[in-house]
């Protein structure tokens, strides 16, 4: 009966993304940052205005004429969560930066047996300039993952690479985002028949398909490079600066010249977060978006981590204490065990009320005359007054 | 048994003259014909035929309800576009009814893609919405509004719309219709198709073998789409109005409504009980007549590109049943061309009310009711009010009285005597409303200025037709 591509989640399942959540809103709060969420369903133009989901993503959305689309327009279920962020920051709030995260569902269609409603946990740095935005997200996002007992690696890349080789190539630009969103879609084939058209003996596919270590390899890319393809000095630039603060702090990392992800908005350095070889989350710059949703621009950067890739990675949690178990007897001494109840969950004991056959583990049985508490496997024991039950119940 | 669709319309006599050649003449199909179901093949006793109209097959097909049909691939390609894994199979060009599916735009307005795409919104009209909104994605039209009609798109530009995507012989025949084609999007025929699960498991040989003869190596059916326009929108508007638009029917509703305005002495010079010219002179001060299709109307009132329409309240109630906050309301009954929406089952189901069909089923262990209706949210809103179970809301273009009860359930359909329903062994349990014609306009939006004389001279003039109707 469950629709396609759409998933339940069990108690075990909410109780993994609890922990996700909880750490996630710690870390978030104790950085300075501000929870929001942005409605469902958006307009379909928020989307195609902006420019910025390529045609391959916009096939995948879920899109549909709403009670009141006698317009023609239609609305989506949100397919990604930073464009309404922004969407919210340029309606909603004064001011030149904002600090924003948002735990929310985004919808893609996947063809197979792929989920089609992910969970992210985000966030939007807005207002602050590269690059010491860049590398607070960096930060953040490691020490949510970090706290939750993930190991991770980080990874570096910038799309201003691919797009200043396109720009070489001479292509137009309509040529170039064709190609530009083959390879968003992980199409590198594209990138290959590209290099006839570039100047210079090396082969740039196979020097950008190369992973490096850090700001030495980003050296030897632009002695490579930079002579053929002046335009790569930018971002290589840019990339370089990211990559030097981390090493100093210790942080180590690989350069992807290609890792770029199905999000065009992206301006500046982005960076993924990979447990093992699974990628967990990763964001990156976009300081043009804020000019395209219909504000003067504004400097921004932001991150997601994964719901899906990252809570099947988590160790497991330390065992929650069984429910104590409030059995009773008759209708009569219902309102002795509601009270009892609701004095044990003051004390912050979980408790359950029940009728019918004995649980097992701790229990109270609840009558008129009294309560009578199993305990461990003890004697049962005889009790009068809602204190002395509390009491019993309190001992380790 | 091998069980095949074949097209009604136009395409029934060449499409016969086809099978016919192959060896697979098919009884009471050919000219002149207008039987629809369980047709014998009698060269091959295994074969049945059922006739629908082209765009009504792939969903047949992908269904399960037939093995192969034959119809244009442009229905195909419209249905995979927004379902992309239904298991239809196109297997080969028939090369009949050659056709092509073009984007095109009013001559000199927009030289190109790019030229369109600076609009504030692009208005595309088409009768293949999902293929135009590929279209209209893959262009990247920054902002873009589609206006899905029944037909006649071409007649849209450049009122009503700034882009269609029809279908038309060729290039030169865009071109006639005062429309510059921008893109071509793909080359259409009659395409022999089948049901991919059918050829995975049945013997279909014996109707695809003679078929396939000389229909293979034939052209690339693929959908074409365009690169991305690099396009920033002006803030520039569109021009307001200073005239009345008022839009007509064409369709079985033209003879009514010319009458009904005749006797409130309106009459329009081209329109006339059976012929039409697309835009027919008023004869008033400040007002425009438009011959559209009656289906798109209660929309185009909506959106404020009419004033007035004049249309079946089936139309319009379909319209609000879908869009519910819409500003498009009945403002006059013309009280011509009656009849019935009304819920038609198996003449031989043994139940005269709803309650009791639905009774029956359930003892049957019926799992899902399938409702075929050319309205479609007319019947999802019947379903939903009369608490079906599980069902499902087939819309069918046309040839409807053959769909029960071989492939639906119960059909949502317009009766007036329910003469053609007692010919094909059906029965009405249930009268949903009662449709006329009516004058359509839009809520708190009266023309001001100097439109408002124009407009309630207009108003006044229908409702005398209105009155005259009555008497």
């Amino acid at each position: 009966m469950r629709s396609k591509g759409m998933r339940d989640m069990l108690p075990a399942d909410m109780q993994t993304f609890r922990r996700i959540e909880g750490a996630f809103l710690d870390v978030c709060l104790g950085w300075g940052y501000h929870e929001v969420r942005t409605p469902t369903i958006e307009h379909l133009y928020l989307f195609t205005q902006a420019g910025t989901l390529s045609p391959q993503m916009l096939d995948r959305v879920y899109s549909f004429l709403d009670w009141d689309g006698w317009t023609g327009e239609r609305v989506v279920l949100r397919p990604d969560s930073t464009i309404p962020a922004v969407r919210l920051f340029v309606e909603n709030l004064d001011g030149a930066s904002a600090k924003l995260f948002y735990v929310q569902n985004v919808f893609r269609f996947d063809p197979g047996d792929e989920t089609r409603e992910d969970w992210q946990f985000g966030v939007e740095l807005l207002g602050d300039t590269f690059p010491r935005g860049d590398i607070e997200l960096v930060l953040l996002a490691r020490e949510v993952i970090d706290s939750l007992g993930v190991n991770t690696t980080i990874e570096l890349s910038h799309p201003g690479i691919v797009r200043s080789v396109l720009d070489r190539a001479g292509l137009s630009r309509s040529e170039q985002l064709a190609v530009y969103e083959r390879v968003l879609s992980g199409d590198l084939d594209a990138f290959e028949e590209v290099e006839e058209k570039l100047p210079g003996s090396a082969s740039i596919h196979s020097l950008l398909a190369t992973k490096g270590e850090g700001p030495d390899y980003i050296e030897n890319l632009r002695t490579v490079l930079a002579t053929d393809i002046p335009g790569i000095g930018a971002p290589l630039a840019e990339l370089q600066a990211v990559a030097t603060m981390l090493s100093r702090m210790g942080l180590a990392h690989q350069i992807a010249p290609l890792g770029v992800r199905s999000f065009e908005y992206y301006t500046g350095p982005v960076f993924s977060l990979y447990a093992g070889d699974k990628r967990v989350g990763g964001g990156g710059r976009y300081d043009a978006l804020v000019g395209l949703v219909g504000r003067d621009n504004v400097p921004a950067s932001g991150f997601a981590i994964d719901h899906e890739a990252l809570a099947p990675l988590l160790p497991p949690a330390g065992a929650r204490p069984e429910p104590v178990t409030i059995r009773c007897e008759s209708e009569a001494a219902l309102s002795r065990a509601f009270a009892l109840a609701r004095e044990l969950r003051q004390g912050s004991t979980s408790v359950q009320v029940v009728s019918g056959a004995p649980a097992g583990g701790r229990e109270v049985v609840v009558s008129e005359a009294g309560y009578t508490l199993a305990l461990n496997g003890g004697s049962p024991l005889q009790l009068s007054d809602i204190a002395d039950v509390v009491r019993e119940l309190s001992r380790p | 048994m091998i069980k095949l669709a074949l097209p009604t319309g136009d395409l029934r006599v060449p499409t016969s003259e086809r099978l016919s050649a192959a060896g697979l003449y098919v009884e009471g199909y050919g000219e002149g014909s207008r039987k629809l179901r369980s047709l014998p093949v009698p060269s091959q006793p295994d074969a049945r035929v059922r006739v629908f109209r082209e765009r009504d097959i792939p969903m047949q097909v992908a269904l399960g309800n037939y093995d192969i049909g034959i119809t244009r691939l442009s229905f195909v390609t419209e249905m995979q576009v927004r379902f992309p894994d239904q298991p239809i199979v196109p297997l080969a060009d028939l090369q009949i009814g050659r056709a092509g599916l073009f984007a095109a735009a009013p001559q000199d307005a927009f030289p190109t893609l790019t030229d369109l795409g600076r609009l504030t919104s692009v208005r595309i009209a088409s009768d293949m919405p999902n293929i135009a909104d590929k279209f209209a994605r893959a262009a990247r039209f920054p902002r873009y509004r589609l206006q899905s009609v029944w037909g006649a798109a071409e007649a849209y530009p450049p009122e009503d719309a700034d882009l269609v995507v029809f279908a038309a012989p060729d290039e030169d025949a865009v071109r006639k219709l005062g429309l510059e084609p921008l893109f071509s999007l793909m080359s259409d025929s009659l395409w022999l198709i089948a049901n991919a699960a059918a050829l995975a498991s049945k013997d279909l040989t014996a109707i695809l073998t003679p078929l396939m003869q000389g229909a293979r190596g034939t052209h690339n059916g693929r959908l074409r789409l365009p690169a991305p326009i690099n396009a920033v929108p002006s803030a520039t508007e569109r021009p307001p109005r200073d005239f009345v638009r008022l839009a007509i029917p064409d369709g079985h509703q033209q003879r009514h409504v010319h009458g009904a305005l005749k006797g409130g002495g309106i009459e329009f010079e081209g329109y006339e009980e059976k012929t039409y010219v697309r835009r027919p002179p008023s004869g008033m001060d400040g007002v425009e007549v438009k011959v559209i299709r009656p289906q798109d109307m209660a929309q185009l009132v909506a959106l404020g590109e009419f004033d007035l329409a004049i249309a079946g309240r089936d139309t319009l109630n379909e319209h609000l049943f879908a869009f519910p906050n819409s500003p498009a309301y009945e403002l006059i009954d013309l009280h011509v061309s009656p009849y019935n929406i009304s819920a038609v089952v198996d003449g031989d189901l043994p139940a005269d009310t709803m309650d009791e069909a639905l009774a029956y089923w359930r003892a049957q262990g019926k799992r899902s009711i399938t409702v075929a209706a050319e309205f479609p949210a007319t019947a999802d809103h019947y379903a939903r009010s009369r608490h079906f179970w599980r069902y499902q809301v087939m819309p069918i273009a046309g040839a409807s009285e053959a769909f029960v009860p071989e492939d639906a359930d119960i059909l949502i359909e317009g009766t007036e005597t329910g003469k053609t329903i007692a010919e094909n062994n059906l029965k009405i349990i249930d009268n949903i409303n009662r449709s006329t014609t009516c004058v359509i306009a839009r809520r708190n939006s009266e023309p001001s200025g100097p439109r408002a004389e124009a407009y309630h001279a207009l108003v006044e003039r229908l409702r005398k037709a209105g009155e005259a109707a009555l008497v």
